[in-house]
């Protein structure tokens, strides 16, 4: 699959009526969503790695060579996604609790969050670097999107080849028009851990507003995107710009919906 | 400062004092008319009639001028003449304006000051001819007019500049009014606009005349189609009032229809017109706009329904669905004017239908704004990934889950009839037997989810497929039976299929079909089983008493000899061999019994001995008291001929 985008930067005063004016565009309430991210780094494992391929009389070779390229293919950065609730987040008040003590308080409290990680659902969200010297106006990328055990998702995915790196928070708006996926969104950045074991993700979620923004003055991000089934298909991926093209025409006097820089989208670990 | 100031326009006409003017209007009389001898009733009055005659007269005249018949071709030149005139007008008009150019510019190429800007609206002509600066002008004195001239003038002066103020003051006057009625007109315009607005509807600029407001009263979530349709102009009648222009398409109100027909004749029909509360004010007509683009898109949706409903029996015409929904009924379905929906008297057979046509106009009804709701859950899902393919709308479910509720109910009914016969026949045969029925067991009413509004987990219940269960007891013990009724139009395979369990411990070889489709297979099953029951039933009671004492009491003993016939048999030892013959059907239970000669089940009635065959039937209805099914039974149980 592909992903054709477009972006734009919404300053926070302009929020509460970017947010009126989508909804009356798209005609549909928004949606709200809150995020957990993971960002994982894929690593070689030492010692799997077998570069030599015998001698050339090798019966599986072509198995073999895809293998190989599958093993020392370019390594990337994946995302794993686990929609949360704000019912989900901590107490206001439980900001120095631990996290075993947490886990106490959650069981015979009453007014506990309910946040339970065994039971967090998790989708595996692979973009590559956008494509280079497209001459289209828009950001196209590829992707690919899985389903994930629900749980602890650190020990699956460290037995995959992907090490946990961070994780931060996004809460945002969704709204659909026709076949574009309107995002208009901010990071969220966890509080400063003290006692947070830097390896593996949260088991439990700090209160709401404890989260900063990642950008100081509170603004957000717009994204507009489609998704393409088959990327190699020019007539769909023209379709597909045209209407986010369309889109940006709607927004014009909004906001100024353009082409993300590449290298800053760039998800390959090296 | 008052509001109330005024400012007078017209000219002060300040009355002079005047010398009185009778006598000099009596001398102008006498010059004018005669003497005032002269004058008398009559002529006055002849004087009135003639002016009175004369004025038509003139009118008439002119009147007549345009009527008068001119030939096309008079006509046109008629025209090319006056439009030459015009531009014959126009020309000198031009050439007078250019020569008081010329000579203005003439004049005024004297002063150096002027001359530069003198020269060039000169004509070229004018160039050639006349040097520049080659004419002066100079004031001089005219001669004295005399005092009379003079006051002639002033008094000309005077009244021109009356007349021209008065003229002002009219145009001013009639402007203030114009502009009065526009602004009460305006006013008007925009507090109904606004009323419409505060009652809620959605107010816009239209898309296409963004000079025009528009009103938004149709679904967002309908058909394309109909969702553009849903939006109509506002636009202001002279006076004020608020017109709803909905562009080409008709005014006319339209609702869709509902007949039900038995056996070919009317016997039901859905209500056709509400009456507004006030249909003429702009409300009700936004009102009826948007009932009527709901009707349009329901009959829509509805033949497009019927269309893939061919094989369940659905045809469609132009304008109208039929849908049978048992073997002797139908619900037509058509889109009619309000005001010519009303069936004429004659057509009707009945009215006893009339309530389930308007149960079916409802229920397709909260279909089509369930799926509507549907539409808006699914456009508000993030979308599948782009593919050639176009996604495919399905058809709504509005004919379906109607016709199949319907067909379950006809179903379920005589199912229920059938078994209420059945069981009325055995209990007057002195047999217990009965059966519990429960219709729409499959409905049940939903348990409440937060994340799905409570009214469409109902609607939705009533798009599952239907089931109906129907249990009961046999005669033996530990046997019953069950049916389950199930209607499914809705995916395929579609139609209503009947499921008999049976549990017989007699006849534990008996199975039921696993299929059944038609209500009189199901009932035949069901009779069959019966039947079996009824020769077990019947086999066992002799059973009961000892083997031993049956000869000794005269008592005969009976046995199943083709239970599926319902023959059974009995062997004495007498040779009073007796065969038994047991049927059953929704009217009537029938026993004969004939005698048998020896143990040959074909051989007849002996030829010395008095064959007497016994018969006895029993039916629900009739009241007169016989002797029960075991009481016959036993009767002819007795070892006798």
């Amino acid at each position: 699959m592909h992903e054709l985008l477009l972006f734009a930067s919404v300053p926070a005063h302009q929020h509460h009526e970017l947010l009126q004016q989508l909804a009356g565009l798209t005609a549909m309430q928004p949606r709200h969503r809150l995020e957990r991210r993971l960002v994982f780094k894929a690593y070689r494992k030492p010692g799997l790695v077998t570069t030599r391929v015998g001698a050339s009389q090798d019966v599986q070779g072509a198995d073999m060579q895809r293998l190989n390229k599958m093993l020392n293919g370019g390594m990337y950065y994946t995302q794993v996604v686990g929609p949360v609730t704000k019912a989900d987040f901590g107490p206001t008040s439980s900001s120095a609790m631990s996290a075993s003590h947490d886990a106490d308080v959650s069981m015979s409290g009453t007014d506990q969050s309910s946040y339970c990680y065994d039971n967090q659902p998790w989708r595996l969200e692979f973009r590559d670097i956008p494509e280079a010297g497209t001459r289209s106006a828009v950001t196209t990328r590829l992707m690919a999107s899985a389903s994930l055990p629900k749980g602890d998702i650190a020990v699956p995915m460290n037995a995959w080849g992907y090490s946990f790196v961070t994780e931060y928070m996004v809460e945002g708006d969704v709204f659909v028009q026709n076949d574009i996926v309107i995002f208009l969104h901010r990071v969220l950045l966890y509080p400063q851990a003290e006692s947070q074991d830097s390896h593996g993700p949260r088991q439990q979620l700090p209160a709401y507003h404890e989260l900063t923004p990642l950008e100081r003055t509170g603004s957000y991000v717009l994204q507009a995107a489609i998704t393409v089934q088959d990327g190699s298909n020019q007539e769909m991926m023209k379709t597909a710009s045209q209407h986010l093209f369309g889109l940006r025409e709607q927004l014009k006097s909004a906001v100024r919906l353009e082409q993300a820089d590449r290298l800053s989208l760039d998800t390959r670990a090296k | 400062m008052s509001d109330s100031f005024t400012l007078p326009l017209r000219p002060l006409l300040e009355k002079r004092e005047r010398p009185d003017t009778l006598p000099q209007e009596i001398a102008q009389i006498n010059a004018q008319y005669g003497s005032f001898r002269d004058v008398t009733e009559e002529s006055l009055r002849a004087k009135i009639a003639e002016e009175k005659n004369k004025d038509p007269w003139a009118e008439e005249d002119e009147a007549e001028k345009p009527t008068a018949e001119v030939d096309t071709t008079e006509r046109m030149d008629q025209l090319y003449k006056r439009r030459a005139e015009i531009t014959q007008f126009a020309m000198q008009a031009h050439m007078e304006a250019q020569f008081a150019v010329d000579f203005v510019s003439l004049l005024l190429s004297k002063h150096a000051a002027t001359a530069r800007q003198a020269e060039l609206s000169m004509s070229p002509y004018l160039k050639q001819v006349a040097p520049m600066g080659s004419l002066n002008a100079e004031i001089v004195n005219p001669p004295p007019k005399s005092e009379a001239a003079l006051q002639d003038i002033k008094t000309v002066s005077r009244g021109w500049r009356i007349q021209n103020f008065n003229a002002a003051a009219n145009k001013l006057l009639r402007s203030a009014t114009r502009l009065e009625t526009e602004v009460k007109s305006e006013t008007k315009y925009w507090d109904e606009v606004l009323a419409v607005k505060n009652k809620g509807w959605k107010v816009c600029r239209l898309p296409r005349d963004r000079q025009a407001l528009g009103v938004q009263y149709g679904f967002l979530e309908a058909t394309p189609i109909f969702r553009d349709r849903g939006l109509a102009a506002l636009r202001r009648a002279d006076d004020g009032s608020l017109l709803l222009d909905k562009g080409l398409i008709p005014q006319k109100v339209r609702t869709v229809r509902v007949r039900v027909k038995t056996q070919g004749q009317s016997t039901g029909c859905s209500k056709v017109s509400w009456s507004l509360p006030d249909a003429d004010s702009i409300e009700g007509r936004i009102l009826q706009a948007r009932d009527t683009v709901y009707e349009e898109e329901l009959f829509h949706e509805m033949v497009r329904e019927a269309r893939i409903m061919g094989s369940q029996g659905v045809t469609t015409r132009q304008n109208l669905i039929q849908v049978p929904v048992s073997e002797e009924q139908e619900v037509l379905l058509d889109l009619v004017d309000v005001d010519q929906g009303e069936p004429a008297d004659t057509e009707m057979l009945s009215n006893e239908h009339d309530t389930i046509a308007d149960a079916v106009a409802h229920s397709v009804r909260i279909l089509l704004a369930y799926a509507h709701r549907q539409n808006l859950r699914r456009r508000t899902q993030p979308p599948p990934p782009l593919t050639p393919k176009r996604r495919h709308v399905p058809e709504y479910q509005l004919l379906r889950p109607v016709m199949a509720y319907l067909q379950h109910t006809a179903h379920v009914r005589s199912l229920e009839s059938f078994m209420g016969d059945i069981v009325g026949v055995l209990k007057s045969a002195g047999l217990r037997c009965g059966f519990t029925s429960a219709p729409f067991s499959s409905v049940r009413l939903p348990k409440v989810h937060a994340s799905v509004p409570k009214v469409e987990t109902l609607v939705k219940q009533f798009l599952m497929p239907f089931e109906s269960t129907f249990t009961g007891n046999l005669l033996t013990p530990e046997s019953s039976f069950c049916v389950k009724v199930r209607t499914n139009t809705v995916s395929p395979p579609s139609g209503t299929f009947y499921e008999i369990t049976v549990n017989l411990p007699h006849h534990p070889e008996v199975k039921p079909p696993s299929r059944i489709g038609l209500q009189t297979e199901a009932a035949a099953a069901l009779a069959h089983f019966m039947l079996l029951d009824i020769v077990t039933t019947i086999s066992n009671k002799g059973a009961k008493s000892p083997e031993g004492t049956d000869a000794g009491k005269g008592v005969l003993s009976w046995e199943a000899a083709y239970a599926h016939h319902g023959e059974l048999r009995a062997l004495s030892s007498s040779g009073n061999n007796k065969k038994m013959k047991v049927s059953l059907s929704r009217e009537e239970l029938t026993v004969q019994t004939y005698p048998l000669r020896g143990a040959d089940v074909s051989g007849r009635a002996e030829k010395g001995k008095s064959a007497n065959p016994r018969h006895q039937s029993w039916r629900s209805d009739s009241s007169e008291s016989r002797p029960s099914l075991m009481e016959f039974v036993e009767e002819v149980s007795q070892d006798r001929p």
